[in-house]
């Protein structure tokens, strides 16, 4: 037609194909519900409380990061 | 050109219809919340951590910082130009590597404990062996064209890399090539974090969308909205089922992998400040973001409450990490220290 160049009209029309195809994969995706995703969760947390230390408290004289003061008997 | 309109009109009018689709299955599975599910779980009461130490050394902005997979080293990053590795046990600095660029924004250490990779605005992601006499140089991992925000060791051979040119990458750390290029973000790719399992990954972005992606596919999986603003920091639930976000519009959010869903927004009306930087407690109950405030809020990740409060820091926090073990909490700042609680 006129001298304008069709490239730029390709590109948006590629760049939608791949919006589509991209949206098409993610719509396929099967869902579960909330209500046992969220249970799932909780029951993960519960389960693995005793393995957090940041949870539990950590001892002093089990503590890396603290600093260990030597006793000195004068 | 009134083909294309054509197709283009009818592109358009798919996509309008898949997104509608969409909704439609989320809103089926929303039949239920976190609150609800967590309602008969105790409360953590306040949480209240005590500062351990105090690592000075460094000479300007601390940027990021990551911990060993011993739980006893941990790598930092300033940009005065170098790499710290610490035995957060002494406080003694183990190696200093010089940086070829100063504008570092990611670090991080491989699992073997062999090597540490950066970048910044040199779009490099150069990797490092620290167990050399004097730190070497690996690789130059040269091939976006925009900054490098984050870089995940999966192994001494593979490294995973986030970048502000809008993409992801895998490369190869034999070859120094790339393997696998993410591309689906239209938003500079501020962080990521890999699954447990290591075959996914999650990517946060200036779009304000999280990406599940596949690994080994390349194919973007599973795509997050709900923040309004750019997603600074991600982690993964330790489970592999829930992944965490912390943005600019100064929320964290908990989306439901499963579900394909957001089901808990951390927000309180007192924090106007971006998240910056955050890590989870081992059994992923507590969370630590780190604020543009200068503190590290602490929030109970089932109720949505926040539970506690990191203050010492004379500037933004910028990165925040728990070790292996999860014996304590390191925060980094701008004020140049990195701070150990537990």
């Amino acid at each position: 037609m006129s001298g304008k160049t069709p490239s730029c009209s390709n590109n948006s029309v590629i760049q939608a194909q791949k919006l589509v195809e991209q949206l098409r994969l993610e719509a396929s995706m099967v869902r579960f519900k909330i209500s046992l995703t969220a249970a799932d969760l909780v029951q993960y947390c519960q389960e693995h409380r005793c393995s957090d230390p940041l949870l539990m408290g950590i001892a002093a004289s089990s503590n890396p990061f603290k600093e260990k003061k030597t006793c000195v008997l004068l | 050109m009134a083909a294309e309109k054509a197709e283009m009109d009818a592109l358009k009018k798919e996509c309008d219809a898949l997104r509608t689709q969409i909704e439609a299955a989320r809103k089926a599975a929303n039949d239920g919340s976190m609150s609800a599910a967590a309602g008969g779980v105790a409360s953590v009461g306040r949480v209240q951590l005590k500062l351990r130490k105090n690592l000075k050394g460094h000479l300007a902005k601390i940027y990021a910082m990551h911990w060993s997979a011993d739980s006893r080293s941990m790598v930092s990053a300033s940009q005065d130009g170098k790499l710290l590795v610490w035995d957060t046990f002494t406080g003694n600095k183990l190696v200093a590597v010089p940086l070829k660029s100063a504008w570092v924004m990611s670090v991080d250490f491989a699992p073997s404990g062999n090597l540490v990779a950066s970048g910044g605005l040199d779009n490099i992601c150069t990797v490092y062996n620290i167990k050399a006499a004097s730190p070497k140089t690996l690789r130059e991992l040269d091939a976006h064209t925009g900054y490098l925000s984050c870089c995940r060791f999966l192994s001494d051979s593979e490294i995973l890399t986030a970048s502000g040119d809008t993409t992801c990458c895998l490369w190869d750390l034999e070859t120094g090539k790339q393997k696998i290029i993410f591309t689906n973000h239209i938003g500079d790719c501020m962080s990521l974090a890999l699954s447990p399992d290591m075959n996914y990954f999650i990517s946060g972005a200036c779009d304000s969308l999280a990406k599940l992606w596949d690994v080994r596919e390349g194919a973007c999986k599973q795509t997050f909205s709900g923040h309004t603003s750019d997603i600074n920091a991600i982690a993964f639930f330790p489970s592999g089922n829930a992944v965490i976000t912390g943005s600019d519009d100064c929320s964290c959010k908990m989306y439901d992998l499963r579900a394909d869903q957001e089901v808990l927004d951390y927000t309180d009306s007192s924090l106007n400040a971006g998240v910056t930087s955050l890590a989870l407690s081992n059994s992923g109950r507590l969370i630590f973001a780190g604020y543009d405030d200068f503190n590290c809020h602490i929030w109970d990740s089932l109720k949505g409450e926040k539970v506690g409060v990191l203050s010492g820091h004379d500037n933004r926090v910028s990165c925040t990490g728990v070790p292996e073990d999860g014996m304590g909490v390191c925060t980094g700042s701008w004020d140049s220290f990195l701070k150990l609680w537990n």
